[in-house]
């Protein structure tokens, strides 16, 4: 074993750092803060196409699609570097869709979208969900009937975050009505410019939008289907490995200003960080913080040995996101009534970015399979309980 | 970054594993739990002739030269199969001080025979506070003559009955922190051991101290600075005993899982319940970090670089973990795994037991505090 970032690595993440120190203007941040560090503003877009420049979205890929030919471990602490800065983190297209297309796309397909996303030129959003189809992702209703050389599609999704902001749609769609459970469903790139698609906002809240996204009779080109027709419920299921590869250093840049606060803060005549409880809550959560670093880059480890992460994905976004919760929840009880004061507040420490990071952390154990979702996998998947 | 073995290791593991499994069963852990020694000479021997003893060693006093990532291999499989006896208080704390502190001649003297399952050790560190701190020492080296005359109590020492050296950590001056170790044979006079009567059955004892004579060449280190030594030999300590926590872990998970896929409630196999998957799905994550944590520290030790934070993480980790991991496993068996019979209960005290050694959670935790404030 070694735990250790390669000198190469070393010297690459120290670039991205300087870089993102650089780059990173208050507007980028404001506006990252205002789409719920998804990409697709403006701010976002100039940031990341300059990034991506120096191949950095996409590290892990071969040269020919705009990847730098280097491991997955560099590409998994240059998210970390981006989570820890709060320029967007989020990237459908680089980090979900991009690996799928990549294991199951076509030649021509890889062609014609792989070089588009490492360059940070074009962003995707998920859409999955549906109002009767959440944790259950096969009982979508969503309809993409072929005919000739395009699909013709109608129905709708919810919860499909960033769709407001992104270009393109990944859609997971019925094709096959009559087939068995898990064998109908396609995945298919959907341009979310195209007629007959209606976006419509959904307020989450931490205050930042997500979307029902409704299709009435949208043409798709029959060249945007992702691997084979009928097969899209197995691809979606490794994109969601993929997405389930969670950085938490967005969170552990939280952890950081709670300990400075504590350090800086005199309660009683003494600084909080010499109450013993806020110790022991403290070094809790920095320990979690430690083993979840090494559940995540697992997931980077098997992917440079060439296996798809699986249930060791749920296991690092399950202990990822409940530690996220213990580190919100824990600035709350630390910075006491301060805490719910909201930015610009009369009064507000830490610029009232407690009381936001509170509620947007609620969302962190739901999306991309709940917490029970993921246990579920750990169990069916990784220790073989019978599902019935 | 590499998660996985190298096949050399893979290949430890398996042999440790094949040995143990047959001559350290649970029959074997309950008959030692109620004997005296507490521990097979025989098996004892044999590890010893495998080497297994002279993994922290240097080959200058013929060891194997120092693998602690390898030791963490065997310590593993050591608490897979609950192994009775000394051998983590002689290879491990023992070791670890001889080879931290020791002079040329004092290692030169005990190193090989550790190496060749010659010598036990114990390491007598707590009193009646019954906590890890310098403070809690109260014992006191008098010198007297070129000698030091130790006079005081020992509590909770580790397999002190069948050791043939107690390092003992005294007080040699009024300053909270001037302690000194010294290397005390078992067998000199003035020395009075009493064992133990414990819930693991593992053994530990009360070691009595009256006015015996130690000379000033068995002082491990220097005088009044015994104290960082046994910091260092405490951390390394902690993560050792994660190693063997991760073990014992694991053969909870070989006997919980293939439990629940074969017991049937309602017409199905209990494991089809997901208020029983979940649980396993937990069980599955406490062990997955904590392999990972020890493994970590085991490999910073190894490496040189520092450890003590990565010790203290994996230590206070592991120490809540697999306690909670044996829990969620006796809820999911249910009353047979409450049973004497049952195996489990022999992973539900040694997890306490290890829990509490060098250092609980709430312990780590504050050490860990200290590294960030």
């Amino acid at each position: 074993m070694d735990f250790h970032f390669s000198n190469e690595d070393k010297k690459t993440l120290k670039e991205v750092r300087s870089f993102i120190k650089a780059e990173t203007t208050p507007e980028l941040i404001a506006e990252t803060h205002k789409l719920g560090h998804i990409y697709g503003g403006k701010e976002g877009r100039r940031f990341i196409r300059k990034f991506a420049s120096n191949g950095w979205l996409t590290p892990n890929w071969p040269e020919e699609y705009g990847g730098l030919g280097r491991s997955a471990v560099l590409n998994a602490a240059i998210r970390e570097e981006m989570a820890y800065a709060s320029v967007p983190v989020v990237f459908v297209a680089a980090h979900m869709a991009g690996p799928v297309i990549m294991h199951f796309g076509s030649d021509e397909m890889k062609k014609e979208w792989l070089l588009q996303i490492a360059r940070g030129e074009i962003e995707f959003s998920l859409g999955y969900t549906e109002p009767q189809a959440g944790s259950d992702l096969s009982a979508l209703d969503i309809r993409a009937v072929l005919k000739g050389d395009r699909f013709i599609v109608s129905g709708q999704k919810s919860f499909n975050t960033a769709s407001h902001v992104a270009d393109y749609h990944w859609l997971a769609a019925l094709t096959d009505p009559d087939a068995k459970r898990y064998h109908g469903m396609s995945l298919m790139i959907a341009d979310l410019k195209s007629p007959g698609i209606d976006i419509r906002p959904m307020t989450t809240m931490a205050g930042w939008q997500t979307n029902e996204v409704f299709y009435n009779d949208v043409e798709v080109p029959g060249k945007n289907l992702v691997g084979e027709i009928n097969h899209g419920f197995f691809y979606l299921m490794s994109a969601l490995d993929y997405e389930r590869m969670y950085p938490l250093a967005a969170y552990e840049k939280v952890f950081d200003m709670i300990v400075k606060y504590a350090k800086e803060t005199i309660t009683g005549g003494q600084p909080v960080s010499k109450n013993p409880i806020v110790r022991q809550k403290l070094a809790q959560i920095k320990i979690q913080l430690e083993a979840n670093r090494l559940l995540y880059y697992r997931l980077a480890h098997m992917v440079d040995h060439g296996q798809i992460p699986n249930y060791q994905a749920s296991m690092q976004k399950l202990f990822a996101t409940e530690t996220a919760q213990l580190i919100t929840n824990t600035g709350m009880e630390i910075l006491g009534p301060y805490s719910q004061m909201k930015e610009g507040s009369k009064h507000a420490v830490l610029s009232g970015q407690m009381e936001n990071y509170y509620r947007t952390s609620v969302v962190e154990t739901i999306y991309a399979g709940t917490s029970e979702i993921q246990r579920n996998i750990i169990a069916l998947r990784g220790l073989k309980l019978p599902s019935k | 970054m590499n998660y996985d073995f190298t096949s050399e290791q893979n290949i430890l593991k398996e042999s440790a594993h094949k040995l143990l499994a047959k001559e350290c069963t649970g029959q074997h852990v309950r008959e030692m739990a109620e004997d005296e020694q507490g521990f097979s000479l025989e098996l004892w021997e044999q590890m010893a002739e495998l080497g297994w003893m002279s993994l922290l060693i240097p080959e200058k006093y013929e060891g194997s030269g120092v693998n602690f990532f390898d030791l963490s291999i065997f310590l593993s499989e050591m608490g897979y199969h609950c192994l009775p006896g000394p051998f983590f208080s002689t290879v491990v704390s023992g070791g670890l001080a001889l080879l931290e502190a020791g002079s040329d001649a004092q290692k030169g003297k005990i190193l090989p025979d550790i190496s060749n399952g010659r010598c036990k050790i114990s390491l007598a560190w707590m009193e009646e506070e019954g906590r890890y701190s310098p403070e809690g020492i109260k014992l006191g080296a008098r010198k007297k003559n070129g000698h030091f005359i130790l006079s005081g109590k020992k509590l909770f020492v580790p397999d002190a009955h069948v050791s043939d050296i107690i390092i003992c950590a005294a007080r040699t001056s009024d300053d909270l922190k001037s302690i000194t170790l010294f290397l005390a044979e078992t067998k000199a006079k003035g020395i009075r051991i009493q064992l133990l009567d414990t819930m693991a059955g593992d053994k530990q004892c009360e070691v009595l101290f009256d006015h015996v004579e130690i000379p000033e060449e068995n002082i491990l280190g220097e005088l009044d600075r015994g104290w960082p030594i046994l910091k260092k030999v405490l951390l390394k300590s902690a993560v050792a005993k994660c190693a063997e926590m991760s073990g014992g872990a694991e053969k909870v998970m070989d006997l919980v899982i293939p439990y629940v896929k074969g017991r049937k409630q309602f017409g199905r196999p209990i494991g089809a319940f997901q208020s029983v998957q979940h649980q396993c799905a937990n069980m599955l994550t406490y062990i997955e970090t904590m392999k990972y944590l020890m493994y970590q520290a085991a490999w910073r030790i190894d490496k040189g670089f520092s450890f003590e934070k990565e010790a203290s993480i994996c230590k206070a980790w592991a120490s809540d973990s697999y306690r909670k991991l044996v829990a969620l496993g006796h809820q999911v068996i249910g009353g047979v795994g409450f049973m004497e019979e049952y195996d489990l209960q022999l992973y539900f005290k040694r997890a306490k037991a290890a829990e509490q050694l060098f250092g609980d959670a709430d312990f780590h935790r504050e050490w860990v505090a200290r590294g960030m404030f």
